[in-house]
């Protein structure tokens, strides 16, 4: 099937490729590795697929660049399926360096699995922390930090024990309900999460004194590098998580949140998109003086997909298009979004 | 699967004789008509208790004035039999069916056990109100065919404008 856009923009869109996985039930979720070359996929059929393309037979000597001229037009194949998950798989990712992939599923687990040459995939661990399934997981932009969001309405943090074991070292509590979606900042100091709860809300690592500073009055901003414990050092200070903001605009279920760096400075623009049909965009600037964040709601677009929920949301990751996001709606289109304009 | 039925001896209410037509409201041809809880309870009250070969309607699970409806926000309320009816998932689900099927897109849906009638409230409205689960629960064959069961007797189709 074509696809195609309709804008009055500069951008155009248009589909390149169709993939017809030969996953048995709904692919649920995706997930581009770092380099960009490989495409990892969870479906509802509890197992994962990795995908790269074949080679173009098209090409000519300069085809295939990296970076360059987006994909080529090679067939996309199955190099590996990552079998495991009792139930529907329901998010992937891949960590910042490339080399870890995390799943998760109804089955209330968390897999890890190392990528290794060949396309092997070796399996590190399986996380048995949450009491019901886990809807997301989502790596720390920077190290090997892994988050995941669950239908039991906690998040919980996960690192490599350097003994080699995964385990979870801190739970988020708060959401009142499911959390189905997470987003680090950019500068990995921050967490958000979306939930069916309604709220948005931010979490980070903060410096134990911090609340105690707060209530006596003193101006301090001690918000930590989140960092695997094993790390820290005892000159570095003890921290605990905390909620630093709650946002209460939604009126249905919060379904996706992701952040990205924005054209505003600061710790960038998060964007969350729900049951209402509403795309919400805050700017989120750090306070000198607290810990807490009050982000702030730069553009609001209701029936974003019509009288649909939407369902999905993406920033851009590319340099020079930091005020381009994606959403997917259950009308079953995607759409691009320019900030600015707010126009579609 | 255990052959003892949750409930063995509902009670069984006679059903009403279906609402008359009484819309009176003069619309002209770009209106939307809006639902009321009537025609959506006329949509539900045919479905068949996955237990008994007897309607929600006849075991009063539903009823017109538990339905609300607010804009395009429709809220049913259910009632199973007994506190720890374990077919309620089931109910709830087939409820959510048959309006998925019958309604138009603009409407969204909440289904809620009634306060108090059921031992595991929280977790049968949790199930039934998120999507994913409705959408995996609707891609096992099993459970769909049980569902469809349940939906077997036709409904009145809504005719909309």
């Amino acid at each position: 099937m074509e696809g195609s856009s309709s804008s009055g923009s500069d951008l155009a869109f248009k589909s390149s490729q169709t993939i017809h996985t030969e996953h048995l039930k709904t692919v649920r979720a995706v997930a581009w590795s770092p380099a960009g070359k490989t495409l990892a996929t969870a479906s509802f059929d509890s197992n994962v697929g990795i995908w790269e393309q074949g080679r173009d037979n098209d090409a000519d000597e300069d085809g295939g660049e990296d970076g360059e001229a987006g994909l080529g037009n090679g067939e996309w194949e199955c190099i590996g399926t990552l079998e495991g998950h009792e139930t529907e798989c329901k998010s992937v990712a891949y960590s910042a360096s490339g080399t870890l992939l995390a799943s998760c599923s109804r089955d209330k687990s968390v897999w890890i699995w190392e990528v290794q040459p060949d396309a092997e995939f070796e399996c590190m661990g399986v996380l048995l922390e949450h009491s019901q399934d886990v809807k997301c997981v989502a790596w720390h932009p920077q190290e090997e930090i892994l988050a995941s969001g669950s239908y039991d309405d906690t998040i919980k943090l996960y690192v490599d024990d350097p003994s080699d074991d995964w385990y979870c070292f801190t739970t988020l509590k708060g959401h009142d309900s499911t959390v189905w979606s997470l987003a680090w900042s950019p500068c990995g100091r921050y967490l958000a999460s979306a939930s069916d709860d309604k709220t948005l809300r931010i979490w980070a690592y903060v410096d134990i004194s911090a609340t105690a500073a707060e209530n006596a009055g003193e101006k301090n901003n001690k918000v930590l590098q989140v960092k695997p414990p094993s790390t820290l050092t005892s000159g570095q200070g003890d921290g605990r998580w905390v909620q630093v903001s709650v946002v209460e605009d939604a009126e249905r279920s919060l379904y996706s949140v992701s952040w990205g760096k924005g054209k505003s400075g600061g710790l960038g623009w998060v964007a969350s998109v729900g049951g209402d049909g509403t795309l919400r965009v805050y700017d989120i600037q750090e306070d000198p003086s607290s810990v807490a964040l009050k982000p702030k709601l730069i553009t609001s677009i209701p029936d974003a997909h019509g009288v649909y929920d939407v369902n999905g949301v993406s920033w851009n990751p590319r340099r020079g298009f930091e005020d381009v996001l994606a959403t997917v709606g259950d009308d079953g289109s995607v759409k691009i979004w320019r900030v600015d304009s707010g126009k579609c | 699967m255990s052959s003892e039925l949750f409930n063995a001896n509902p009670t069984v209410f006679s059903s009403a004789r279906s609402a008359s037509n009484t819309s009176d409201t003069e619309s002209d041809g770009d209106e939307v008509e809006e639902i009321d809880q009537d025609e959506i309870f006329g949509l539900i009250r045919t479905i068949y208790d996955p237990e008994h070969p007897n309607t929600l309607e006849e075991l009063r699970v539903v009823s017109a004035p538990q339905i609300t409806i607010k804009r395009n926000h429709i809220v049913v309320e259910f009632t199973p039999t007994v506190p720890h009816c374990g077919m309620s998932t089931l109910i709830g689900l087939s409820i959510r069916v048959r309006l998925l099927r019958s309604l138009p897109s603009r409407y969204k849906v909440d289904i809620f056990v009634k306060p108090g009638s059921h031992q595991s409230e929280h977790s049968v409205n949790k199930q039934l109100n998120d999507k994913e689960r409705v959408a995996a629960a609707l891609e096992n064959p099993p459970l769909v065919d049980t569902v469809e069961k349940c939906l077997s007797k036709p409904s009145p189709i809504l005719q909309l404008i």
